[in-house]
Formats: C-alpha cells, structure tokens, sequence
C-alpha cells in the first residue's frame, strides 16, 4: 500500500471538525514533526488535509530549532475554523503570530526554578565537602 | 562634500603607498557604504555605454573555450557560406551574445544591516537553551521578503540578520570558499594574479550588496590597479565595474597612464568622461561631452591600424588636446602621463605619416 502523501491530500469534509496539529515523522530517536490540519478523529498514519510546515525539535550546528509555517494557509485554516493544540499554538506564539501561550510561562518559570533549586544543592554539596 | 571626500582619499592613497613599501602587501578595503550611492550614476545609460566601450572587447578572448561548459565533448567548428545580408544577421547574434556574456556585475550600495527588535518577552528566559528560527514559508513570496525572525533563549522576538537569512533561504548546498575567510589563501592568489577566477567565484558565492562581497572586489580592484594588470580584466564582465570602482575613488590615473603608454587615446578621453559622469569636476565639460558621442560610435581598436583616415586623425587630436588638458588640471601623476603623452605624439606622428604615404602611395589623396 503506497503511504498517504505527507504534503497532504487536499480532500476534506466541509462540515468535519478539523485541527492544527503535530504529526511526528522522522526515524526512531529523531523525531520530526510536520504542522498540518486533519479531521480531529483521525489518526497520525491517516492522511491529512494540507501540509501548513514542520518543526524539528532537535537544535541545528547554530543551535536553532527550524520551525516553517505557511502563514497564508494558516489563516486560511483557522478562517474555515480549524482548531489548535496546544504544542502548535505554543510554537505560533513563539513565532509572535499568538500570543504566547500560558504554558511557555509555567514552563520557563519551572525551569527556573529547578535551576535554582540545583545551584543551591550544588552549593550546599561544595559546602559540605569544603568544611 | 566632494572637496572632504578628495581630501580623504588622498590621505588614503598615501597611506596605501606606504603601507605597500613597508610590508608584504596590505590593502585597505573600501565598501560603497558611504552616504553617496553609486547604484544610480552606474545603472544611468551613458556611464553603462562608457563602461562598456572601456573594457575594450576582443572576440577571441569573449567567446574562448572555459573548462567549466557543460559540454560532454568538443564541437568541431561549422564553416557555412553566407551571403551579406547572412553574415550581418550572424555578426549581430555574436553581438548579442558578446553583450550576454559581458553583463556587468551590479555596482550598489552595501545593504542596511537588520535590526528589527517585535518584542521583549523576560518572562520567557529559561523556556529552552536554543533559538528558534520561524520562517514563513508563503507560496509566491520572493526570497528577499520572506518574514523570516527568531526568538532568542532571553525571550526577544527580532527580525534574522542577512546571514542567518541567506542560510535559511539557500539552504546549507554552498559552503563558503575558503579562499575568501583565509586571508593568506586570498593574497597567495591575488600573487598569482588569478582575478577573474577570484572575481567569479565572488559573484557567484555573494550577493552584489554583501559586504563581503565588496570587501573582496575592492581588494582585487586595488590590486589590479597597483601593478597595471588591467589586460587580464580587458574583454571580460569585471572591467566595467572596476573602472567604475576606481573613479569613484579617485584613482584611475594609473589605468589613464596604462592608456597612454599603450597609445589607446580615444579611451583615455572616455575614461575621462567616465570621470565626468560621476564627480563632475573637469573644468572642459563641455569640450568632453561634445567629443564622446563622436568615439563611441567607432569601432572598437584591438591594435594599431595603419589605414588612419583624416577623420581618425581630427578625432585623435582633438583627443590629445583633451588629455593636455586633463593632465595640467585633474591629474595626480602628472610627470609620468605628460612623458607618455610625448612618446605616444611621437609614435602618433610616425603612424600618420606612414598612413598618409601609404594612401599617397595607392592614389586616395
């Protein structure tokens, strides 16, 4: 069975809920996701409507993680009411295109706060070996 | 404003000379990156039609064999027989693809570096250690204008500079010749005096505005202009702009002396209006303008013709006394280019005479 096109098929139901979301592709211990818009019920492995980009989560030599996102197709998607998850979402206020989503906030301000709390044990264990 | 930059580049050319003498080759670069923007004075079509005619084009060097066709074997020559009104039509298509092939490689101004800051977001620091790079990939949309922006690990969302921009946009295919980040590779080969092969790999690896790009040019302009190597540049696409890159600076006087000593009169007076066309400060403007529509129409001179009609010679003197002129007003080398001017009189003379005999001799008086 030839596999559905990754770009998408381009047939949909006018009336379906669709959304945004991540389809992870890529091989085993490198995931790569493509942002596309799907029927809400469907499954990763069934075809998608359109491709709207792609996210690799793994940093490039520069260090940046390469995000591309059709704006045009975008607005035209959320125009014809397609939903959002959430990663897309926090991946477009990133972007400046949302506003930033809420959970970019508890997740910057719990990371910051495990790196505090392990320079303090860092601390204390310098400490405890010094004295 | 002319008067401070003349002041300047004076300034600098000493500097240079004296840089050269002390040590192993030191040239200063010099970007277009002033207030004044030679884009306009070197796209308007009479300094294109100057330029053009300076870089003196010989066919057998235009249209020679490159190693780099895409050809999997050599072409035997075709040899057809043709009537007159044939071989014009043919001579015209070589024309045109004389004039393809020498298209001038654009001279502009280096671009604005980017700086657009959208947002600060400090309640963001932490959310993760790398960059990310968002580009918006609309269909239709030129390269240039794509929206292309990164949001740093400290949380500000700005526009990506002009390298980031060209690595997004081409993708990782070409990598940067080393040629042009080491600067002992890029002296060696500037010894060698390889700069056509340095002046197209710089085309083809930059874009006209880059800095780099103007960096490297402006190096091997220099260079050129410093030991009169300007036949190599003759007959291909990089003379135009470098004649336009040392007038602009001020300092095509070693390019007039090479023309004088060579006996190539006409271009010393077109270099001139070159001259006029982009400072505006020669005192007999109005003698050059009405002189240059008279050369520009003439062939193109590859050697010494003997067969000088007396039109060639009026144009010709009155050539020499545009170049008297030049020399007692403009010039910076005075000394060397009146000398050449007496030896070319001199070689002139003989020429005239031969050719005067010679008609005399055949029976055209």
């Amino acid at each position: 069975m030839p596999l559905p096109p990754a770009s998408g098929t381009g047939k949909y139901f006018a009336r379906a809920a669709k959304s945004i979301r991540l389809i992870r592709q890529g091989c085993t211990n490198r995931p790569f996701f493509h942002i596309s818009v799907t029927h809400r019920r469907r499954l990763n492995s069934q075809p998608v409507i359109e491709q709207l980009g792609s996210y690799d989560p793994m940093p490039n030599f520069n260090n940046e993680k390469l995000v591309a996102l059709n704006l045009e197709r975008i607005k035209y998607w959320l125009g014809q009411g397609a939903h959002v998850t959430t990663p897309v979402a926090e991946l477009l206020g990133l972007a400046g295109f949302f506003p930033i989503h809420p959970r970019c906030y508890m997740t910057a301000w719990r990371n910051r706060r495990t790196e505090r709390e392990n320079l303090e044990k860092q601390k204390a264990a310098d400490a405890a070996k010094a004295s | 404003m002319h008067k401070n930059t003349r002041n300047v580049i004076i300034h600098y050319n000493n500097l240079q000379i004296l840089a050269i003498s002390s040590r192993k080759l030191s040239i200063v670069p010099s970007l277009y990156d002033g207030e004044q923007d030679p884009g306009p004075k070197f796209f308007c079509s009479g300094v294109q039609a100057l330029l053009k005619r300076l870089t003196r084009p010989d066919f057998a060097k235009v249209f020679r064999k490159r190693t780099n066709s895409n050809l999997p074997f050599l072409k035997t020559p075709k040899y057809k027989f043709l009537t007159n009104e044939e071989l014009d039509a043919e001579i015209s298509k070589a024309n045109k693809t004389a004039a393809w092939l020498l298209q001038m490689p654009p001279v502009v101004k280096v671009h604005d570096p980017i700086n657009e800051v959208f947002s600060k977001d400090p309640a963001l620091v932490g959310y993760d250690s790398s960059k990310y790079v968002f580009t918006d990939i609309t269909f239709g949309v030129p390269n240039e204008q794509r929206l292309i922006v990164e949001r740093d690990p400290d949380g500000t969302l700005q526009s990506c500079d002009h390298d980031t921009r060209k690595r997004l946009n081409q993708g990782r295919k070409v990598k940067e010749p080393t040629m042009f980040s080491d600067e002992e590779k890029f002296h060696g080969l500037l010894e060698e005096e390889k700069y056509e092969f340095i002046l197209d790999r710089a085309c083809i690896q930059y874009e006209p505005n880059e800095p780099t790009y103007q960096k490297v040019t402006s190096i091997t302009y220099q260079h050129v202009d410093l030991k009169t190597n300007f036949n190599m540049l003759r007959s291909t696409r990089h003379f135009g702009p470098m004649a336009f890159y040392l007038t602009w600076h001020q300092s095509m006087d070693n390019l007039m002396l090479e023309l004088l000593q060579t006996g190539f009169v006409r271009e010393t007076v077109l270099l001139m209006g070159l001259r006029q066309a982009i400072h505006e400060d020669i005192a007999f403007a109005d003698e050059l303008n009405e002189l240059v529509p008279q050369i520009l129409p003439t062939p193109v001179q590859l050697k010494k013709s003997e067969n000088l009609s007396e039109e060639d010679i009026n144009l010709d003197n009155k050539c020499i006394d545009c170049v008297v002129k030049y020399i007692t007003k403009n010039s910076a080398m005075k000394s060397q280019q009146e000398l050449a001017l007496q030896g070319f009189r001199e070689e002139y003379q003989q020429l005239v005479e031969l050719s005067r005999g010679l008609r005399k001799a055949h029976g055209n008086v």
